[in-house]
């Protein structure tokens, strides 16, 4: 599990209730964040609505990334909370200090005080290990917290049961300190990689999102974006390439991480523009299998996909 | 239920009549069409959907459609019904009623929407019901499929479908539940309490020893549980298979709604995902459903296509190292027998196990030689036969011996 807390200056911040879909746009592209006029709106109303956003789409293209620009952006504190198989309640919600409460006793043990005392003492808040779900109930900022639930489809399916409730109330209930209630509704933003379908209990109570892979033109903003240096002329043709990559039969397709990557090792590298060869040295980045770069190699030789071509045919594709 | 333009058409009327001035009427009305349609919308998104068109300008079309999109919408495949729909319901709004004045007009007619026509899906659904009305069942009895076989000395062949009693369509289902629960058991790293566990359970070990004043005497300790394994069935429903097809929808069904986490695809030449339409407890429904929707029932064989379609679209997302892949087929493929091969490489790398059901492995001389089955062989970890109820049976005891 990872917490980030991510400081930024006051001023910086903005409040919600002065947004517009336009400056949702504008201040996500101050963070480098490219996104789309659909995915601008969505964010906006869930900000505005208190609504958590679910959002889904292939590994890679920038749906936990929004989430961090956004507690930037709006100087949050950014609690994230990653999912995985087994993930319950305890690791999720709070769990208490047992060697220190031991200790405690021990202690007291030594000193003859008053059992009932004692039990008081340890069941109390200084004796409580705060996991993510309680650290954003419990954050007393003055600004809502960002909640990251990072891929929620890797968790099963009681713990989707448990954050239907967390999710709908906003409060936890701590039997030994009684109920526990959110100062402010955090921002709340799910992620899915739809390794299974959520339930739709969980999903009723999202606004919905699904992010398709960047067309040309976006891809070649959000690489522009986050390197103003590149050569606009190599940023056309690793757009084109992708694209095309894209619409071939690999094992894993890649996103718009990978198009960064591979941006920037081209960058590293000094190159100004693509070529066979370097194309080659640097597939790397792009395909992580060792199917894939075999695939694409096949393709080469056979000349059914011809680098060449598609990086000659490129700088016509941009309308 | 398929979506045409006529369909799309007929939910706007009938919704028509709850319409009324204002954004909540309106708003609950587009979402009774779309309900209509099929598609699950809960009355709290409605309403918070209403209550969030004050808060952008609506007569900017496309972030209406995205604000009405993110609320009542929660899957990318419903995206197209929601688009016709929209394109249709407030086109129609904005010119006929006007309540809400700032709605564009320039909506494009829906017809162009549509992806493709009715005409032939009608087509299928009427050849569905002949089928059904051939073989002489009535609708209610559906359930009561029998097992269609190859292996001609089984006595249970040899009887008409009409004479296969209740006895018999217990039997299946009662081996579908075996495997069910077979396939479906394995161990979960979510761990509960238990005395013979062999990890300590911190919280409830400090609970336990409150009794004897913080003395640690008893430790409580966790133990693994048994967890659900995914299952995503495969279902060959060309030609060549046509005399299993009345077994398999059971089959299908079956599995299904026994088992938590199943996912159904039927492929021909195509594939096309039925889970949704066989999640339901009636299986007359579930039949009705899936002769609605599906192309090229009794067709061709593509295999490699369909698993390079399931590859591409599904196994990323679904298959992963806990999900057993059933494929259940003759093998009879009329396509490229290398991208089978390399569907199935791929497929076997994702999956926990690929199991293979031949409806002709049954046969006494039947030697695995057509090509597909052959490429697709060294992929498999079982082959087994399904074309009896004793065969289902031995099935189950095979998978109770793997899983274990």
């Amino acid at each position: 599990m990872t917490r980030r807390q991510l400081n930024s200056a006051d001023e910086a911040s903005v409040h919600p209730k002065q947004l517009t879909i336009e400056r949702v746009q504008e201040i996500l592209l101050q963070e480098k964040y490219v996104c789309d006029r659909a995915l601008a709106t969505v964010v906006y109303l869930s900000l505005v609505m208190g609504k958590p956003l679910l959002l889904e789409g292939e590994a890679g293209v920038g749906k936990t990334e929004i989430a961090k620009v956004l507690a930037r952006v709006l100087g949050a504190k950014l609690i994230r909370l990653q999912c995985y198989e087994g993930l319950d309640a305890n690791t999720a919600l709070y769990e208490w200090n047992y060697p220190k409460q031991m200790l405690h006793i021990k202690l007291e043990e030594i000193e003859h005080g008053d059992k009932k005392k004692v039990e008081t003492e340890i069941f109390t808040p200084d004796y409580l290990v705060k996991r993510p779900l309680l650290e954003a109930i419990q954050c007393d900022d003055a600004s809502p917290p960002v909640l990251l639930i990072d891929e929620i489809d890797r968790a099963d399916m009681e713990f989707e049961a448990f954050l239907l409730e967390v999710l709908s109330d906003f409060q936890i209930t701590i039997p030994e300190l009684g109920t526990i209630a959110a100062r402010h509704r955090p921002y709340v933003f799910l992620t899915s990689n739809r390794t299974r379908e959520i339930h739709d209990a969980l999903k009723r109570r999202c606004l919905y999102h699904w992010i398709e892979y960047p067309s040309f033109e976006k891809e070649y903003e959000i690489i522009t974006t986050k390197f103003p240096e590149v050569e606009s002329k190599m940023a056309q043709q690793i757009c084109a390439f992708m694209q095309k990559v894209r619409e071939m039969n690999f094992y894993k397709r890649p996103g718009v991480a990978e198009t960064l990557d591979w941006a920037s090792a081209l960058i590293a590298l000094n190159r100004k523009q693509l070529d066979d060869k370097s194309v080659v040295e640097t597939m790397g980045c792009v395909f992580k299998y060792r199917e894939d770069l075999h695939h694409l190699r096949e393709q080469v030789d056979n000349r059914q996909f011809s680098i060449d071509a598609l990086l000659r045919s490129a700088p016509e594709m941009v309308s | 239920m398929d979506i045409t333009p006529e369909t799309v058409a007929a939910a706007v009327n009938s919704a028509a009549s709850a319409r009324g001035k204002g954004t909540l009427p309106n708003m609950m009305a587009f979402g009774r069409a779309l309900k209509q349609l099929g598609v699950k919308v809960g009355l709290s998104q409605v309403l918070d959907a209403s209550r969030s068109a004050d808060l952008i300008d609506i007569a900017e079309r496309n972030d209406f459609r995205a604000l009405l999109r993110a609320n009542l919408i929660s899957q990318k495949e419903d995206f197209p019904v929601f688009d016709m729909l929209f394109d249709c319901f407030w086109r129609e709004q904005s010119y006929e009623r006007v309540p809400m004045e700032t709605m564009d007009i320039q909506g494009t007619p829906s017809e162009s929407h549509s992806p493709e026509g009715g005409d032939e899906e009608g087509g299928l659904e009427e050849a569905m019901a002949e089928t059904v009305a051939n073989e002489n069942i009535p609708l209610e009895n559906l359930d009561e499929f029998s097992m269609p076989t190859y292996s001609p000395q089984e006595l249970m062949n040899r009887k008409d479908f009409s004479e296969m009693g209740v006895e018999e369509s217990r039997a299946i289902a009662r081996a579908i539940l075996l495997i069910a629960t077979k396939i479906a058991t394995q161990i979960s790293r979510r761990k509960k309490i238990g005395r013979k566990g062999n990890v300590v359970d911190p919280r409830s070990t400090m609970r336990r020893s409150m009794k004897y004043g913080g003395d640690v005497i008893e430790l409580a300790r966790r133990k693994k549980r048994i967890k659900k394994t995914k299952v995503v069935l495969l279902c060959d429903v060309s030609g060549s298979m046509d005399c299993y097809s009345r077994f398999l929808i059971q089959f299908m069904y079956g599995l299904q709604n026994e088992l938590w986490g199943v996912e159904t695809f039927v492929f021909s030449t195509s594939l096309s995902r039925i889970t949704h339409l066989i999640r339901t407890k009636n299986i007359v429904d579930a039949l009705d459903k899936i002769s609605g929707s599906i192309l090229g029932w009794s067709g061709g064989t593509n295999i490699g296509r369909s698993l390079h379609a399931f590859n591409r679209n599904f196994a990323p997302s679904m298959v992963t190292h806990r999900t057993v892949v059933v494929i259940i087929s003759d093998g009879w493929d009329r396509g490229d027998v290398s991208l089978l091969e390399k569907e199935m490489h791929d497929i076997k790398r994702r999956a926990k196990k690929i199991i293979w059901l031949n409806p002709l492995l049954a046969s006494e001389n039947y030697e695995p030689l057509c090509k597909g089955m052959q490429a697709a062989l060294p992929y498999l970890d079982l082959f087994l036969s399904v074309h009896n109820v004793n065969s289902l049976v031995s099935l189950g005891r095979t998978l109770q011996k793997m899983v274990a």
